[in-house]
Formats: structure tokens, sequence, C-alpha cells
């Protein structure tokens, strides 16, 4: 459901190494993915690509069995809105939204994460506090100004944000580099139990190696990029 | 609606910089909105001061300079027209009716008018008119006195108190007639015009209470008594006055010199002729004016200063449109943050696009609706000073369509002045995409 043919991207033509380069790489619906390199082995950017941000240089990718390199720029807008959910490493929340509003901001560009949404609650309203509630975030906090939450807090609202309307593909971004050990792999099994919920696939990158045991399939940058590398 | 939304909460999140660029604009609607009622206001009261006279006749001067005198009650008269001249030119045929007008005297601060009885019956304002009484009735006898709806609401007289009648203009007169009291008879309705601040005496009384030129008249009146004016209704001895110069009560009296007097033809016909004739008259120079032109002609003089004024607040409207351009410019560079996150929840370029000029319409929209509030709290508090010391009465009325007219070229004009952060920030949403740079 995620297929990555021979795809080379460069920043500028005359970028003498792509900065990703890959020759084949597939990931099945529902699969949680950890997606490991270090810093600068073009994380980032494979991200990118994978959300429709940017075109490959060369090659194809196909999200759901579209190829969305040949999607229009408004057209790749439109399918990032209705499938893709993205949890950043630095939460972006709005600060002038309360942590429900944000959360409803998540499908409101949508109409099919919307439609969505009203599957599992009454309003979408109800349906993001519903998600902030599975992923611990108590009711009296869910009205509070964002600013007043707690790291942690923070992140469950921008991982709710993500999950709402139950897009096909997660995609995090760093998302635990902000938390402590012990509250990263709690914050990580919230996250396998709302994607396994969702039927979601999880694609998590991280630099941090301890998180690798929680996935069934891990995935380095390293190793992927280029046939060279692949071989070591 | 959510955009909207989004846009109220943002902004509410820069209470400071949105307020102070409503406030701008807000004062600047104002500004415009009061200069323009003004401006309007001004020339309808300036052309309803008068209307139904056919000339106004004066020593020689400017014709504005006669019609401010006369009618505006501003500046004053250096020279007056005799009482011979007067006689003359109102036996002329196709005179229909003379108002004598002798001004320089005062009460308070508000002109007196020295005048007859054809004055409450024929002068004429707005569209033709009449003055009424809103109580009592014209004055018969010498030391009465009529008062405009001004005089008598803001110093409080009512009928039967006694005024007393200074020489001279202005509030602090040398001497005060105290031994002449006049008595109120009469109370006119509003009229909007200078006759509101007017006390109107008869012209006999003017002398009067000038004793000493009094007796100077005495040997004039003998020639001019026998002139008898017809509209005079009998007179009883006014024995409440002592004063000895008057004994048989004239309301006209023989006054050496008069400031002005209007004249009414019979037909408008003999308008252009009388003028010509009085404008060669040989005895005296003497100027005759068209109301209705030289009010026009004052008008068109007025009118660069009315459309330097109008510039000004266009001016001042650009200033804070401008105003708010450079807020949002500035606040967009903070905001490429908050437009990524919009763009990685799914909003489209268009979105952020709508986003940013529902931004700057909603400052505009709310910087018109409180500049309307300032307009009318400005017009309410300005309204009785522009009345007493310009003579021009506001009308607190509703918006009018020109006004409104003006409000939504406002409103276009920082919609407009919108789109250029709107397309900024569209441009940087393409080309940050979801990274966020900030």
């Amino acid at each position: 459901m995620i297929t990555l043919e021979n795809v080379l991207f460069k920043w500028h033509a005359k970028q003498p190494e792509p900065t990703i380069n890959i020759t084949k790489l597939d990931i099945d619906q529902g699969e949680h993915v950890f997606l490991h390199g270090p810093s600068g082995c073009g994380k980032s950017t494979l991200l990118s690509l994978l959300a429709g941000v940017t075109v490959p240089t060369q090659g194809n990718i196909e999200l759901l069995g579209k190829a969305i390199n040949q999607l229009s720029n408004s057209k790749r807008d439109r399918f990032r809105a209705d499938h893709i959910g993205y949890i950043f490493q630095n939460f972006n929340l709005l600060p002038y939204l309360s942590p429900i509003e944000n959360v409803t901001l998540g499908c409101q560009f949508s109409k099919q994460r919307q439609k969505n949404a009203l599957k599992n609650s009454a309003t979408i309203a109800a349906e993001a506090s519903r998600l902030l509630s599975a992923l611990g975030l108590n009711d009296n906090l869910q009205h509070q100004a964002v600013a007043q939450l707690s790291i942690g807090q923070q992140q469950r609202v921008a991982a709710a944000r993500a999950f709402i309307g139950s897009p096909e593909i997660i995609i995090a971004d760093e998302p635990t580099s902000a938390l402590d050990t012990q509250n990263r792999q709690a914050f990580v099994k919230l996250l396998f139990e709302q994607a396994s919920a969702a039927n979601s696939t999880l694609i998590f990158v991280s630099h941090d190696e301890t998180l690798q045991t929680l996935f069934t399939r891990s995935i380095s940058l390293v190793e992927l990029q280029g046939g060279t590398d692949a071989t070591h | 609606m959510l955009l909207i939304k989004l846009a109220t909460k943002s902004l509410l999140n820069r209470k400071a910089s949105a307020l102070l660029t409503l406030f701008t604009i807000a004062i600047s609607v104002m500004l415009l909105m009061s200069i323009e009622r003004v401006r309007v206001d001004a020339k309808s009261s300036f052309s309803n001061t008068i209307s139904g006279t056919d000339l106004i006749v004066g020593a020689r001067t400017g014709d504005i300079q006669l019609l401010l005198s006369s009618v505006f009650r501003i500046g004053h008269a250096n020279n007056g027209v005799s009482w011979k001249s007067y006689q003359y030119i109102t036996e002329q045929r196709g005179v229909k009716w003379a108002i004598p007008m002798s001004l320089g005297d005062s009460h308070k601060g508000l002109a007196v008018l020295g005048t007859n009885k054809d004055y409450f019956e024929h002068y004429r304002f707005a569209k033709k008119q009449s003055l009424s009484f809103s109580q009592g009735h014209e004055f018969n006898h010498l030391f009465e006195v009529v008062l405009g709806a001004e005089v008598a609401s803001s110093l409080g007289y009512q009928l039967g108190d006694e005024v007393v009648i200074a020489h001279g203009m202005g509030n602090t007169s040398f001497h005060n007639h105290d031994d002449n009291p006049f008595k109120v008879v009469g109370i006119l309705n509003p009229t909007g015009t200078p006759v509101d601040k007017t006390l109107h005496i008869p012209l006999a009384a003017i002398e009067a209470i000038h004793g000493g030129h009094a007796h100077q008249h005495e040997a004039v009146q003998a020639d001019a008594n026998d002139h008898d004016h017809d509209h005079d209704h009998d007179h009883d001895h006014d024995h409440d006055h002592d004063h000895d110069q008057h004994d048989d009560v004239d309301l006209i009296g023989t006054p050496k010199q008069i400031t002005a007097f209007l004249l009414g033809f019979d037909s408008p016909l003999y308008t252009l002729q009388v003028r010509r004739n009085i404008n060669q008259y040989k005895d005296e120079a003497l100027l005759a004016i068209m109301p209705g032109v030289t009010l026009r002609e004052l008008w068109e003089m007025l009118s660069i200063v009315e459309k330097i004024l109008l510039l000004f607040s266009i001016v001042v409207v650009l200033i804070s449109l401008l105003g708010m351009l450079t807020s949002l410019l500035s606040s967009l560079n903070q905001r490429r943050r908050e437009l990524a996150i919009l763009r990685s929840v799914g909003a489209r370029p268009w979105h952020i696009f709508t986003l940013i000029s529902v931004e700057s319409l909603l400052i505009t929209g709310l910087g018109c609706i409180v500049g309307i509030a300032l307009f009318y709290a400005l017009m309410l508090l300005g309204a009785d000073y522009l009345q007493s010391h310009a003579g021009i009465s506001l009308n607190i009325a509703l918006l009018s369509s020109y006004e409104l007219m003006l409000l939504a070229a406002i409103m276009v004009a920082g919609f407009i002045v919108g789109l250029i952060p709107a397309t900024r920030a569209y441009f940087y949403s393409l080309a940050d995409g979801m990274s966020i740079k900030i």
C-alpha cells in the first residue's frame, strides 16, 4: 500500500549525490514501521516525499494505489488532507486554539476524514474528546489553553490530531524526542493502540533505537539508501 | 466559517497590534464620515438660510461680505444705507415688501436685529418656509422683543421675561442699557438658520436704546414722519418706559441709517431691473445682491476648502489601510509557522489566502463599525457647538446612501489592501509546504 520504486531525489539538479536513492520499499496496510538512521541521512526528506509535500526527481511513489508523484499540487494537497495524519517532532499546535479545537482541525479540511470521524462519535468535537481521552488527556485539560499543557500532554494532542478521521497513513517524525524514556514507551504504545484501532499504517521515525524492539518491522534508512549501502 | 473562526481567534491572539490597527482605521473612518457629514450639512444649512428674498441691499461692499453681514451676522457692515435711500427704493414700482435690518447691537453675544413686522410675514428660509411662533406673537410695542428659538432655549428665557440689550457686539459691552429692559413677547420656532440666534426688536427701539443718538434724530424725525408707514398698526403709548424721545410710539421710527434691507417684488421680473438701478444709484454707493446667486458663489469659494478637507480625510483612510498592510505583512513572517501548521493539517494554499483576506476584512469591517460609533459620539458632542458657533445644524440621522457608499469604498479598499499579504502568504505556503521554518 506504500510502494517506492527507484526513487531518486535531489534538492538541486547539480547536486552530485542524491539525497534519497531508494530502489524498492514496500509497506503494507496496518504495518507499524520503525524508520531509523543518524541525522542527515535524509529522514526528513523521505517523510516529505511520503507525505507528498515534495515529489521525487525520478521514480514512483504509490500511496494507497495512487502514484502521488503524478498528481497535481492541489490534488496532492487534497490526498494528504484525506489520507495522511502527521505528528511533528515539536507538535505544532496552534496556541490560540484549545486542545479540542486543535484536534478537530485535523479533519476540518477533509470531508472524507470528517465522515470517518462521525462514524465513531456524534460530532467531531466529541470524537476529538474521545481520542484525547483514549490518549490519556483528561476531560478537564481538553479545554485549557494549549500553552498550559505539559510537553507530554501537548504531544497527546498532536497525536489525536493526526488520528482523527482515521487516515490510512500516520507519519510520526521523531514525536518522542521531547519525552523522557519512560514516557516514550508509554506514548508509543498509545500510538499502536490507536493505529490498530483504525487499521492505519504507522511510520515512526526516530534515531532512538531503544524503541525499535516495540515495532514489528524496522527499516534502517542508511541500509535502504543506494545499492552499496544496502549490501553492507 | 472555519476560516472566519480561525481568523478571529488568530487575531485575538494578536490583540494588541490588531486593536491598534483597528483603532487607526476606526479613527480614520470617523474623521472621513464627520468631515463628509459636516460638509453636506453645512451646504444645506447655507443654502437654507434665506429664500424668497429677491434682493439684499446694503452699502457698497463685496457681494459675499454683504451676504455674510446681513444674513449670517458674520463680520460688520462698515457702512449702512441711509433711511432716505431706503424709502426711495422701497417706493419703486414692483416692490411688494421691504424688511429693514439694523444690526450691530448684541445681547450676551447674540445678535440683535432691529426690523419691522414685515420680517415675520415675509422672511423665508429653507424651501420658502416662513417664520412661525412657538409661543407668543410679534412685537407690538417699542420695548418688546421676539427671540429666536436658540436664544430662548440657551439663555432660558420665557415669555414675559425682561431682557437687557447692550450696545455693540460681544459679551462685554461698555455699557449696558439697564434702564431699557425689553419684554419677551414672542419666541420663534427653530429654523436651523442664524434667525435662531437673533433677538428681534422694533427698528425704532434700536435708536431708543442709544439714547443720545435718538435725540439727534428728532429733527430728522419730523420730515420722515410724513412717510408714515401704513403697515404700522396703531400703537398705544408705552408708559412703562420713562424715555421721552418717542412720545408717539412708532415701531419704525426715523433712523438715520440701517445696515441693510431685504426686498421682495411682485414679480421676479423686476429683480434685475431694480438691481441695476440700485447699483447705479447716484446719491449713495449701494449694492444689491440676489441671495441665491451669492450663496452659490460663497459655497463655491468654500468648496475649495471642502475639497481639501475631503482629500485629507481620504488620505487619512489610505494611511490607516497602509498601517493595516504593514502590520499584516510584518505579522506574516512570525506566522509562517502557524500557516505551515494549517497546511500540514490539510489547508490548501487558497485556504491560507482566504484566511489572510478574511483577517483584513475583519479588521476593516470592525474598524468601520467602531468608526461609525465614534462618529455618532462626535456628532452628538459637537452638534451644539457647531450650531452655536458655525450655524451649521447637524443632522444626526441614520447613515445616508452616500455615507454607506463611502463605507463600502473603505471596505473594498481594505479588501484590496488585504490581498497583498494574502498573496504573499499564498506563496509562502506553497514554498514552505509543511516544513516549519521558525
